[in-house]
This record gives C-alpha cells, sequence and structure tokens, in this order.
C-alpha cells in the first residue's frame, strides 16, 4: 500500500528513547543543531571527521570598536600561527609540533594534544581587514580586530520630552 | 572529541586537596621518560613566569601558577570556551629522581620540569671483556 502514514512511524521510533536507532537520531539532530545553531565555530567539524588532532580553545568578546578575540595555544611560537581574516570569516591554523624529546623517550602520561590545527569562525562584525592586531605572549593569543565604521556602536542620545 | 576531553580536564580539580581561595585548574602534562632524566611538560597558558611556583617537598613536586585574569569580571563574551583560573597539580617523586637536581625553565607557555635520575638509577651498560 502506497499510503502508509510514513510520518506515525518516526514519531513512533522518537518516542522510545531506548531504540538505538532512537540514540543514532538523537546524535544527528544534536550535530545539526549544533551546526546551524551555533553562530560561533559552526564550523567546527569533530575531530574524526577532519582528522584534526585538536584546536585551540577560545573566547571572544567585543567592546565599542573591537572584537577581541583570545585563544590558548601553549607551547606555539608566532611563526607557527597563521591568521586571516576573509570577510566576516576569521581563519586560525597552524601546527603544534611535538618536541625532540618527546619523540626519543617513552611516557608515563600524555595529555598534550600536538597536530595541524585550523579553526573557522564567524565574526560578528564586518572588521577593518587594516586595523588587524595579534599578539602572542605565555602561550595566550590576543587577536584585536576593529571594527568598520558602520559596525562600531553609537550612543543614541535621549532627550527629555516636554 | 579532542577538544572535549581537554576542556575536562582542565576543570579537573577533585583530585588535589588546595587551602587557596578560587577556582584552581589542573594543567595538562606530558610526563616522559629519557635514559638521563623524567621531563615533565605542563601547560599553564596565561601564566607569567615570576608567578610559577615549583616546589618539592617531601617528595612531592607541585606546580603552581598564578593567573591573573584576562578580562574585567563583567564582560560579555559572544563565546566562551575555557575558564581562566590559577593552575595546581601535585606528583609524587620516587626516590630514585636527584631531588637537588631538578630544573625547570617556561617557554610560550610550557613549563618544562627535568628531574634527573640519581646514579644508581640510571641505565647501566656493563662491558663485557673477554677473558684470555
Amino acid at each position: 500500500m502506497a499510503l502508509i502514514p510514513w510520518r506515525r512511524k518516526v514519531s513512533e521510533v522518537q518516542s522510545s528513547a531506548e531504540s538505538p536507532l532512537a540514540l543514532l537520531r538523537e546524535e544527528f539532530d544534536r550535530f545539526f543543531d549544533r551546526f546551524f545553531a551555533e553562530p560561533f565555530g559552526a564550523l567546527d567539524w569533530p575531530a574524526w571527521f577532519t582528522g584534526q588532532a585538536w584546536w585551540p580553545a577560545v573566547d571572544v568578546h567585543e567592546d565599542e570598536q573591537h572584537v577581541v578575540l583570545r585563544a590558548e595555544v601553549p607551547g606555539l611560537k608566532p611563526e607557527e600561527i597563521e591568521v586571516s581574516v576573509t570577510g566576516r570569516q576569521l581563519t586560525l591554523s597552524g601546527e603544534k609540533k611535538e618536541t625532540a624529546e618527546r619523540k626519543e623517550g617513552g611516557y608515563y602520561r600524555s595529555e598534550c594534544r600536538y597536530g595541524k590545527f585550523r579553526r573557522v569562525l564567524d565574526l560578528p562584525q564586518t572588521v577593518d581587514p587594516e586595523q588587524i592586531e595579534a599578539t602572542l605572549a605565555e602561550g595566550v593569543l590576543t587577536i584585536r580586530l576593529k571594527k568598520t565604521a558602520e559596525a562600531q556602536s553609537r550612543r543614541i542620545p535621549i532627550k527629555a520630552g516636554q | 572529541m579532542a577538544n572535549e576531553t581537554r576542556v575536562k580536564r582542565r576543570t579537573e580539580e577533585g583530585k588535589v586537596e588546595h587551602l587557596r581561595s578560587g577556582t584552581c585548574y589542573q594543567p595538562v602534562v606530558d610526563i616522559l621518560e629519557l635514559p638521563e632524566e623524567i621531563v615533565v611538560q605542563a601547560e599553564v597558558p596565561g601564566a607569567k613566569p615570576e608567578d610559577i611556583d615549583v616546589n618539592f617537598e617531601d617528595g612531592l613536586l607541585t606546580i603552581y601558577a598564578k593567573v591573573e585574569p584576562r578580562q574585567a569580571p563583567d564582560t560579555e563574551f559572544l563565546l566562551r570556551e575555557y575558564r581562566v583560573g590559577d593552575y595546581h597539580r601535585t606528583f609524587r617523586v620516587s626516590e630514585t629522581i636527584d631531588s637537588s637536581k631538578i630544573a625547570a625553565d617556561y617557554t610560550d607557555g610550557v613549563l618544562t620540569l627535568h628531574l634527573p635520575k640519581a646514579e644508581a638509577a640510571k641505565p647501566r651498560k656493563i662491558p663485557v671483556k673477554t677473558g684470555e
């Protein structure tokens, strides 16, 4: 019969939370929700998908004139990090190389992550590509991006009416 | 997912009892064994070299690093994947380490401790002579 109401079937599967199919479905839902809902980090593909071993943790805030991004990149030298801005996307990439000692010896504990990373972040405002400043100190990368004149917030004075 | 495990480790706080106020994070570490020494590499991004305190007492090696907040407390974050706080972690060091020669250096947010093995613990190759 061609008139089987397939929608009901789907909802049945959904309701039984224990079934492995439902779990798989939830997993997919979460994946797509994350992908579409987050304005930032939407392109954070899981490691098994990209072959990336790690990516730096980031925080972003903005003030009236700047968008400021900070990333923790311990063990990386300035020349090992690449920052580029295209339109409203900022790309952070680089490679954390294993130290010579690490390659040579056996280890008791290995918690640090090594390898290539690449992160693309959507910026909340348009920024002036000529006025981007990146500094690295003590393993913390700070990127200050100046907003374009149109994107800067202006405070509008409110007059008291009579 | 790599990122998630990393963040989890950073927020692990239960294993050490500390009497300092505020939130402490356990830095992630690599502990390597080389023929002559044990090397501990701890990631403490944001810590200034003068604020890192490495202590060895009663067989316990303690790393403590003070980290100043990077933003004003009322900052509104658009994205926030990590928290800033002091780092604290303790390791029990066996007697096979020559504690008087422990050395530390710090570059790019990574603290490296060199724990030289005591003479008795170093691998020794015994030359075999041929008898006449």
